[in-house]
């Protein structure tokens, strides 16, 4: 059999993947580390404006996982594990003009990102665009570019 | 995990929807070896679904009431792409209300709210990977995309699978509707066939008589490249 098609999950992500609990459907709950670190960072699109209408889902080795709309100003934020064996974790980004979801990654920037299988295959140009900065307290910031210069690497997963 | 299938996803440009012209990757994506593959992700449960969540007829209606419109069940198996159904996955749906108009802060279509109806459902496939759920026929509504475009009534759908590496989220529309064909979003669909696989058949033999309307839906997910054993 053929694989379903994907369509964009359009503007009002929202009310299906981040619902209001007083309408009746409860948000899903996030799969929360012990001991967490903040991720961070703005999305951006290929004109360098944020995007204010996006949803990013994190997987982390050990069965993390969560979700959080962007907000008005591109923002976004999610809770993580510290960094351990694996160097990374996975985010998938959906949104308005996306047609089919992005998988790209976050390395964090103290784990042996340099020696990762898949960041092999990443022409060493762009490896940046997926290596997060230590900001301090436990939090570590990548900014995320669908498109234009300094465009994020999406993988083919 | 087998690949996603290029020939049934859309490219991300795709400029007759204009949405897509900034917020699609042109510099392609950056395969990973099979070997690679993350066959795991998140799995969710019964204690994740609240007992209404799939009655979107009366989920959020005021005791007693019920949602405006056309009653219709939605219904249909998730697949692996060996036709194995797919046991325990998630499925998150949400909608435009009869009138074509979603209950969100951002939009501004003039058609009104219907008090009793919020839109959003969700729903866990069973033993077979068959779902089911009630809703009310989505309106179809304008949107912003040159002088005059218009969305065929449809169902968003988010799935989750087995893997993070299957995660979905799709559309799904109504047979013999004739706003698909002039749907630019449609319209970034590769194939004839990708369109109908996206295409619920109505489909009276699970029709409740006197009572809703039954349409059929399927939903095929990329594979695990595996013998018939290994799952
Ligand atoms: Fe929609």
């Amino acid at each position: 059999m053929k694989q379903t098609p994907s369509q964009t999950a359009g503007p009002f992500l929202h009310i299906g993947m981040m619902p209001d609990p007083a309408r009746g459907v409860r948000p899903l709950s996030p799969v929360m580390p012990a001991d967490p670190v903040t991720l961070y960072g703005t999305l951006f699109d290929g004109e360098d404006a944020p995007m204010g209408d996006a949803l990013i889902e994190m997987w982390q080795i050990g069965g993390i996982w969560a979700r959080t709309a962007t907000d008005d100003q591109g923002r976004w934020r999610l809770s993580a594990a510290k960094p351990g064996a694996v160097p990374f974790v996975s985010l998938w980004i959906i949104a308005r003009g996306i047609n089919t979801g992005l998988h790209t990654r976050l390395y964090f920037p103290d784990a042996d990102w340099a020696s990762d299988a898949a960041m092999a295959r990443v022409p060493a140009a762009r490896r940046s665009t997926l290596v997060a900065s230590d900001t301090g307290d436990g939090a570590y910031r990548l900014d995320i570019r669908v498109g234009g210069a300094g465009e994020t690497v999406f993988f083919d997963v | 995990m087998n690949p996603p299938d290029w020939t049934r996803h859309p490219p991300a440009l795709t400029p007759g929807y204009f949405s897509s012209i900034t917020r699609s990757p042109r510099e392609g994506l950056i395969p990973l070896d099979p070997a690679l593959a993350d066959c795991t992700g998140p799995v969710f449960g019964a204690g994740d679904i609240g007992p209404m969540d799939s009655d979107l007829i009366r989920n959020a209606a005021q005791p007693g009431a019920m949602a405006l419109g056309p009653r219709i069940i939605v219904h249909g198996r998730v697949l692996d792409e060996a036709g194995r159904g797919v046991s325990g996955a998630l499925l998150e749906l949400w909608q435009a209300n009869a009138g074509g108009r979603y209950r969100h802060a951002r939009d501004g279509y003039l058609a009104p709210l219907d008090p009793n109806f919020s839109g959003c459902g969700r729903v866990l496939t069973d033993a077979d990977g068959g779902y089911r759920v009630e809703t009310v026929m989505p309106g179809a509504y304008p949107f912003p995309n040159g002088p005059n475009a218009w969305r065929p009534a449809h169902i968003h759908f988010s799935v989750f699978g087995l893997a993070f590496a299957q995660r979905l989220v799709t559309q799904m529309y109504f047979e013999g509707d004739p706003m698909i064909r002039h749907c630019p979003i449609v319209a970034t669909l590769p194939s004839a066939a990708a369109v109908e696989a996206l295409t619920a058949r109505y489909d009276p033999d699970h029709d409740r008589p006197m009572d809703a309307r039954a349409f059929r839906f399927d939903i095929v997910l990329r594979g695990r490249r595996a013998t018939p054993m290994a799952l």
